[in-house]
C-alpha cells in the first residue's frame, strides 16, 4: 500500500536525477570551448571587475539587511490582508494596525538606540 | 468548545499580559533613565500573568482557542504556573547578578519575558505547526540570552553552538513532522489521533520514522541523551540566571510539548488510566532507551566535572532521564509523577544555581575551588542551603527530590519495569558521589586564605530562603502539589 502511493515520487526522483546528469554532461561533450580572458572574468553586470572577491566589508551591511527583512516580511502579510480587507472590515483594520504598530515600535527602538547610524 | 480568535481572548489573559509586558519593557527602556525599574516591571508582569493562570485553575471550561491552534486546559495551566515561577526566580536572580549588570537591561528582560511567552505556547499548542513555531520562539530567544555577555568569549561560543545545534535539531524535527502530516493528512493533534486510530498498520514504519525525527527536536529541548551535547557548553557560557532558566523553564517546556505530542496525539486512553500507543510505532521503547542513556551518561559525565555549572548541566541531563521514566510506563500515574517532579526539580535546581551565582558574584569564578571551605569564609548559610539543594537533587530523604523520585519509581515498579527501576536506582547512587563532593568541599575542606569571603545579601538570601524552605517542606508535606499534578493530567483535544 505504501509502495503504491510513493512509487510516483520515486519515479520523479529518478527522472529528475537523470535529466540533471544528461544536461550537464551533454553540455560538456557537445559544446564548443573557447576560453578568453574576458569570458573567464567575474561577471559584474558588464563593468570591468576590480579587486578580489574575498575583500572584507563592514558587518553593518548585515544589520541594515536584517532591519530591511522585517519590513519586507511585513509587506508579504499585507498582500492577503488587502485582498480580504473589504469583507472583514474593522476587525481586519484593527488587527493590522496592532501588527504594524508593534513593528513601528521596533523601528523607533532601533532608531533611538542608534542602529541606523552608519558611523 | 471551540473558539474563534476574538472570543479566545478571554482565555488568553496570561499570554496577553506577558505580550504587553514584552513591548512595554522595550518602550520603557527608551523612556526611563533608571534601568532597575525594568526588572521590577518584568517581575510584576510575571506575577500578574501567574495570578491570571491561578485564577483560571478554578473552574474554566476546557476549550480550543484561535481556530484550534492552541488549547486551554488544566494541563497547560499547570505548566504556565511552572514557567511563571521559573521566570520569577530568574528575574529575581538577574537583579542581583554581577554578570547581568553589564548587559542592556531592556533587551535582556524583554527577551526573558518573550521566552516565557514562547514556553506558554509550547505547553498549549495542539497543532504540529504551532508546536514547531513555539519551540523556535523559545529557541531563538534562548540563543540571544545565552550570548548576552558580549565581552565574554565563552558566552559567544555557547550562543553559536546552541544556535547551530538547535538549528539542526529543529530542522530534523520539522522534517519528521512532515512525515506525520503525510500519514495523517492533518496537523491538528485530534485529527492525527483520529487518523491513527483508523489507519492500517502498514504505515507503522513511516510513523516510526516520523516520530524518531520529531523526537530529535523534543529531545534537544529537554537535553536528553543523545541530543544533550549543547547543554554543557551552553550552561557554562550563559549568564547564571539564564542557565537556571534554561535548566528549569526550557526543560519543563520541552516536557510539556513532549507529553502533549506523545499522549493525546499519538496514544489513546483506556478506562483504567492506562494509555495505549497508536499505530504500532513503538515509541515507548525509544523513550525507554533514551531515559536509561540520559541517566547513565549524564551521571557518569558529571563525575569528572570541575566547573560547577558544567556539573549541574550534566546533572540536569540525568534528571531529564529520571523524568522520562514517567513517560515510559504509559499511565496517568507516570504522567502525574513527571508533573510533580518538575515542581520539586524547580526548587532544588534554581536554588543550587542561586548559590552558584552568589559565589560567582563574590569570587568571579564558578569552579570547584571557589567552593572550597565556603562554610568557613562567611558563607555558612549559603553552604547549608546548597547542601540541602544538592542532597535533594541526589534524592535523599526528607527533601523534595526524594518524594519526586519516589513517585517516579513507584509508577515504574507498578508497571513492573524492574530493569528500568534498577538502572534509575543505581544512577541515584552514582549521582550522590558528585553532589556530596561539592558538600565536602564546602564544609570539610579548609580555605587556604586566598579565597574571597562570601556573604549573603538580603535579596538573594530571600530567594534562597524561600527555595530552601520549599525543598524541605515539600519533602515532608506534599499533598497539595501531588493533588494539583493529579488533576492537571487532563488533556483536551476538542
Amino acid at each position: 500500500m505504501l509502495a503504491d502511493q510513493y512509487l510516483p515520487v520515486l519515479i520523479m526522483l529518478l527522472v529528475a536525477g537523470a535529466i540533471v546528469t544528461i544536461m550537464v554532461n551533454a553540455g560538456r561533450l557537445l559544446g564548443p570551448r573557447n576560453r578568453t580572458e574576458t569570458k573567464l572574468d567575474t561577471f559584474e553586470c558588464g563593468n570591468e571587475s576590480s579587486g578580489s572577491a574575498w575583500g572584507r566589508f563592514s558587518v553593518k551591511f548585515y544589520l541594515t539587511a536584517i532591519l530591511f527583512i522585517v519590513f519586507d516580511v511585513e509587506v508579504v502579510f499585507m498582500y492577503p490582508w488587502a485582498l480580504v480587507f473589504r469583507d472583514l472590515g474593522w476587525f481586519a483594520m484593527s488587527s493590522m494596525s496592532i501588527f504594524i504598530g508593534v513593528l513601528a515600535l521596533g523601528l523607533v527602538y532601533e532608531w533611538r538606540k542608534g542602529a541606523l547610524e552608519w558611523e | 468548545m471551540d473558539l474563534a480568535p476574538v472570543e479566545s481572548l478571554g482565555y488568553f489573559v496570561p499570554e496577553l499580559i506577558l505580550g504587553v509586558a514584552v513591548i512595554g519593557t522595550i518602550l520603557a527602556d527608551l523612556l526611563v533613565r533608571r534601568k532597575e525599574v525594568l526588572a521590577v516591571a518584568a517581575l510584576v508582569a510575571v506575577v500578574l500573568s501567574m495570578l491570571a493562570s491561578v485564577l483560571m485553575l478554578a473552574d474554566t471550561p476546557d476549550t480550543t482557542l484561535f481556530n484550534r491552534m492552541i488549547v486551554h486546559d488544566q494541563f497547560s495551566l499547570y505548566f504556565k504556573i511552572i514557567f511563571g515561577l521559573a521566570a520569577f526566580a530568574t528575574i529575581w536572580m538577574s537583579m542581583d547578578s554581577r554578570e547581568v549588570d553589564q548587559v542592556s537591561q531592556g533587551e535582556y528582560y524583554a527577551l526573558l519575558l518573550a521566552s516565557t511567552l514562547g514556553m506558554y505556547f509550547m505547553a498549549t499548542s495542539t497543532n504540529l505547526l504551532m508546536s514547531y513555531l513555539a519551540l523556535e520562539f523559545v529557541s531563538l530567544t534562548s540563543y540571544v540570552l545565552t550570548g548576552m555577555l558580549r565581552n565574554n568569549r565563552r558566552s559567544g561560543e555557547a550562543s553559536l553552538k546552541y544556535l547551530i545545534y538547535g538549528g539542526v535539531a529543529s530542522g530534523t524535527m520539522i522534517y519528521g513532522m512532515s512525515w506525520i502530516f503525510g500519514l495523517a493528512g492533518t496537523m491538528d493533534y485530534a485529527g492525527i489521533n483520529e487518523a491513527l486510530t483508523t489507519s492500517s498498520p502498514a504505515s507503522s514504519l513511516a510513523l516510526f520514522i516520523g516520530v524518531v525525527l520529531t523526537l530529535s527536536g523534543l529531545g534537544y529541548k529537554i537535553a536528553a541523551v543523545p541530543f544533550h551535547m549543547w547543554a554543557p557548553d551552553v550552561y557554562t557560557g550563559a549568564p547564571i540566571p539564564i542557565t537556571a532558566f534554561l535548566s528549569v523553564g526550557s526543560k519543563a517546556a520541552g516536557f510539556a510539548l513532549l507529553l502533549r505530542f506523545f499522549y493525546p496525539a499519538l496514544s489513546s486512553l483506556g478506562d483504567d488510566g492506562q494509555w495505549q500507543a497508536l499505530g504500532g510505532a513503538g515509541w515507548p521503547q525509544i523513550i525507554l532507551v533514551l531515559s536509561m542513556l540520559s541517566m547513565t551518561i549524564g551521571n557518569l559525565a558529571a563525575l569528572q566535572q570541575d566547573n560547577i555549572k558544567r556539573l549541574l548541566a550534566y546533572s540536569s541531563v540525568a534528571h531529564a532521564g529520571y523524568m522520562l521514566m514517567g513517560l515510559v510506563v504509559l499511565s496517568d500515574e507516570g504522567l502525574r509523577s513527571v508533573l510533580f517532579y518538575l515542581v520539586m526539580y524547580y526548587m532544588m535546581n534554581i536554588g543550587a544555581f542561586a548559590i552558584v551565582m552568589l559565589v560567582a558574584n563574590a569570587t568571579g569564578r564558578e569552579d570547584f575551588d571557589s567552593f572550597r571551605g565556603l562554610a568557613w569564609r562567611g558563607g555558612a548559610l549559603p553552604a547549608a542551603a546548597m547542601a540541602v539543594f544538592l542532597f535533594s537533587l541526589a534524592g535523599i530523604p526528607p527533601f523534595a527530590g526524594f518524594i519526586g523520585k519516589f513517585y517516579l519509581f513507584a509508577a515504574v515498579i507498578r508497571a513492573e519495569m524492574y530493569t528500568l527501576a534498577l538502572v534509575g536506582a543505581l544512577n541515584s547512587v552514582v549521582s550522590l558521589y558528585y553532589y556530596a563532593r561539592i558538600v565536602r568541599a564546602m564544609f570539610l575542606d579548609e580555605p587556604d586564605g586566598s579565597e574571597e569571603t562570601v556573604s549573603l545579601d538580603w535579596s538573594t538570601g530571600g530567594l534562597v530562603a524561600v527555595l530552601t524552605v520549599g525543598t524541605v517542606v515539600f519533602g515532608l508535606y506534599w499533598t497539595p502539589v501531588i493533588g494539583l499534578a493529579d488533576r492537571s493530567v487532563r488533556f483536551f483535544l476538542g
